[in-house]
């Protein structure tokens, strides 16, 4: 198949995919739209996916609104981080899961040394957000050692750890951290030096930490495809008894890819708490591991696309806040669409039909063209 | 400490393991059977949620536990069904359609709850803990004369309905799997998928057969969940047994008895947690204790199989 051919197959199945996530959307706006009667439903149905598809960006009049659009890109610098992470681990068949939780460990390492760390204005946060990487890689080693050393499924370790890192920290900042003269459990504020700077002052969050992940997607996507340690994670995701017939340190590589991809969901959880918050609150896991899971599928676990696909999930998400807030849809529909949009871009059989069409289609061209050559030969 | 110990264990400590046990032991049942049939299913949790919601809804609308139950089953065989029409026909990596069902099971039944509380209360409320009543619980059976033996009969007596049947179902899945030709296609489906279809065993099919068993345990933990071990849906209610499921499965050595162990060890692990909390420790230093236990008894046991095949390995 020609290079052109089959990026106008995998645009048409993106296309196909997302449409059809829209459509089942749709559907479930409709059923859950209030009113009486069908023309008061679909009127409604028709409000709450122009909130969900225009609303993001354009305000009712038509005018473009930018605070939702920062807002938009102020949300992806979480995910894009744990969109790379997860990209580095799957690229060598690695499934790892504990993304969720290394990103708020990352989060509250981070915001424990702005408490309580001092030090100079510029150095502060750097220093923050890399021990919560550190710390974060390091627990990384525990699913990836266990895998690499003893078959442990990486996979069920790192969903046992998630846990275990939601209550420890819950723990520690209800009996130690916690600052006890605030109604809700919150740490103590991050001493003004270890704030990140924002890069629009419209309240929107968005920081510096965006430009880092752009650095960050660009450092990933050479580290995939332009060194030996990349080319060893993607050979292992390929075909491992190859790689390991063909030398490489199959075990070595397994424990590097994952902790790579916890150095990459710290450094998120860390960036998103420095940038966003003045303290330390969360009392959940964030979110951001699942998402980040479904941004490596929709971006074929290509670095380079990471961004896109995060905007595309960001841009969705405050679709589905604004429709929960103007229209009374639940917003919590993100993740059914989400579901299916993740469940379609992963089959490998979704529109094959359609592939071997354009296939045989290249094939007779080339074919006749050969033929063509030979006889004018 | 002998104080201490005297107090925990005691009938009421054994009864609850059991108790908290069993929707595990359903959703290890399913991973059981998946993994012999060649690959597996970590959309158990996500199952687990969706079928508890419907469980306890359908319980509701309908009035009868019995129903309540059934739905729930059948709402994880169907998942299962979709599981497996995304992951054989569509071609969509199993542990791929695994995650998206967890993530319907996430968010997308809070989703649900939302919109179909509100058609039917018309109010919003994010569970259905009000909608199961005492008389809609799964009813208990006090075992005749076993009840009345000292010591034995206050922890094995007295259980729910589902809690029997699911150490019955650790049987059922032994001898279907062992004694029966659709367990004897299970298994060498999943040892080698090829040969299985050379001497013409439909390898969809028994993999069908398989995710939508493993649909029907994990929809019998649902309802175990919403509608006796708590009363009604609520977010996150599951908390990770579908996941725990799995390891239990790893470390049972994908064997139904020795998996119906490693789930009693986790509902060890919980119980003790319970008691402990219960002395005064704070609960959010104890609630991690079976996600802990797992992880550790993965090791052992990733131990124990290591010297059971060097030993091999020598002898031969």
């Amino acid at each position: 198949m020609t290079k052109k051919r089959s990026l106008l197959f995998s645009l048409v199945r993106s296309l196909c995919a997302i449409g059809i996530a829209l459509l089942v959307a749709t559907l479930l706006i409709f059923i859950s739209a209030g009113g009486d009667s069908l023309g008061e439903r679909l009127r409604t149905t028709g409000e709450a996916l122009q909130q969900l598809l225009i609303g993001p960006l354009f305000r009712k009049s038509g005018a473009f609104n930018t605070k939702n659009f920062t807002d938009i890109l102020a949300a992806m610098i979480p995910t894009i981080f744990t969109g790379l992470s997860v990209c580095v681990m799957f690229s060598a068949n690695q499934f790892n899961m504990g993304v969720e939780g290394g990103c708020m460990l990352g989060a509250f390492v981070a915001a424990m040394c702005a408490v309580y760390v001092p030090m100079a204005a510029g150095l502060h946060p750097v220093f923050c957000v890399l021990m919560g990487a550190i710390v974060c890689g390091l627990m990384m080693l525990i699913p990836a050692v266990l895998k690499a050393k003893l078959n442990v499924s990486e996979m069920v370790s790192s969903l046992m750890l998630n846990y275990v890192i939601l209550y420890i920290i819950k723990y520690f900042m209800n009996t130690y951290l916690s600052d006890k003269t605030k109604g809700s459990i919150q740490s103590y504020p991050f001493l003004d030096t270890a704030k990140i700077a924002p890069l629009v002052d419209n309240g929107s969050n968005l920081s510096v930490g965006f430009l880092v992940a752009l650095v960050f997607v660009a450092l990933t996507a050479l580290f995939l495809y332009r060194t030996r340690w990349g080319y060893a994670i993607r050979m292992i995701g390929m075909n491992q008894s190859f790689a390991k017939y063909a030398g490489l340190p199959v075990a070595g590589t397994i424990i590097l890819c994952q902790v790579v991809g916890g150095i990459l969901a710290g450094l998120g959880g860390g960036i998103e708490m420095l940038g966003r918050y003045g303290t330390y609150n969360w009392g959940a896991l964030p979110g951001y591991g699942w998402t980040g899971m479904t941004i490596a599928i929709l971006a074929g676990n290509n670095p380079l696309f990471v961004p896109l696909a995060a905007l595309f999930m960001a841009y969705l998400d405050k679709g589905c806040s604004l429709m929960s807030t103007y229209c009374g849809v639940p917003s919590q529909l993100i993740s059914i669409i989400q579901a299916v949009i993740f469940l379609f871009f992963a089959a490998e059989q979704f529109l094959a039909n359609y592939r071997q069409k354009l296939v045989v289609k290249s094939a007779r061209e080339e074919l006749a063209a050969r033929e063509g050559g030979n006889g004018n030969g | 400490m002998g104080n201490f110990l005297s107090m925990l264990f005691t009938t009421d400590f054994f009864y609850s393991i059991f108790r908290i046990s069993a929707p595990v032991l359903f959703a290890t049942l399913g991973a059981v059977v998946v993994e012999k049939a060649g690959f597996a299913n970590i959309g158990l949790e996500g199952m687990m949620m969706v079928s508890a919601l419907f469980g306890s809804l359908s319980a509701y609308w309908s009035g009868s536990w019995l129903v309540g139950v059934l739905a729930a089953v059948l709402v994880g065989i169907f998942m299962g069904l979709f599981m497996g029409f995304f992951a054989f026909k569509l071609r969509t990596d199993v542990i791929l359609t695994g995650i998206a069902v967890n993530m319907i099971g996430g968010g997308g039944t809070l989703f649900l709850v939302n919109v179909i509380t509100n058609l039917t209360e018309g109010s919003a409320m994010a569970s259905t803990t009000s909608l199961i009543t005492q008389k809609l619980q799964i009813p208990t059976v006090e075992i005749p004369l076993l009840k009345s033996v000292p010591v034995l009969g206050p922890i094995f007596s007295g259980h729910s309905v589902l809690t029997y049947l699911a150490f019955f179902m650790v049987f059922c899945t032994w001898f279907m799997l062992y004694k029966t030709p659709l367990g004897l296609n299970i298994r060498s489906v999943g040892e080698n998928p090829n040969a299985a279809a050379s001497v013409g065993v439909s390898v969809s099919g028994i993999r069908y057969i398989a995710i939508a068993f493993s649909g029907a345990m994990a929809g019998f933990g649902g309802a175990f969940m919403s509608m006796y071990y708590s009363m009604g849906w609520s977010q996150d209610m599951v908390a990770g047994r579908g996941f725990i499921a799995l390891a239990a499965q790893a470390m049972g050595n994908g064997e139904p008895l020795g998996s119906m162990l490693s789930a009693l060890l986790f509902g060890f692990a919980q119980a003790l947690g319970v008691k402990v909390s219960a002395v005064g420790v704070d609960s959010n230093l104890v609630s991690p204790i079976p996600y802990v236990v797992t992880i550790l008894g993965l090791v052992v046991f990733a131990l124990l199989a290591r010297k059971r095949h060097r030993k091999k390995l020598v002898v031969k």
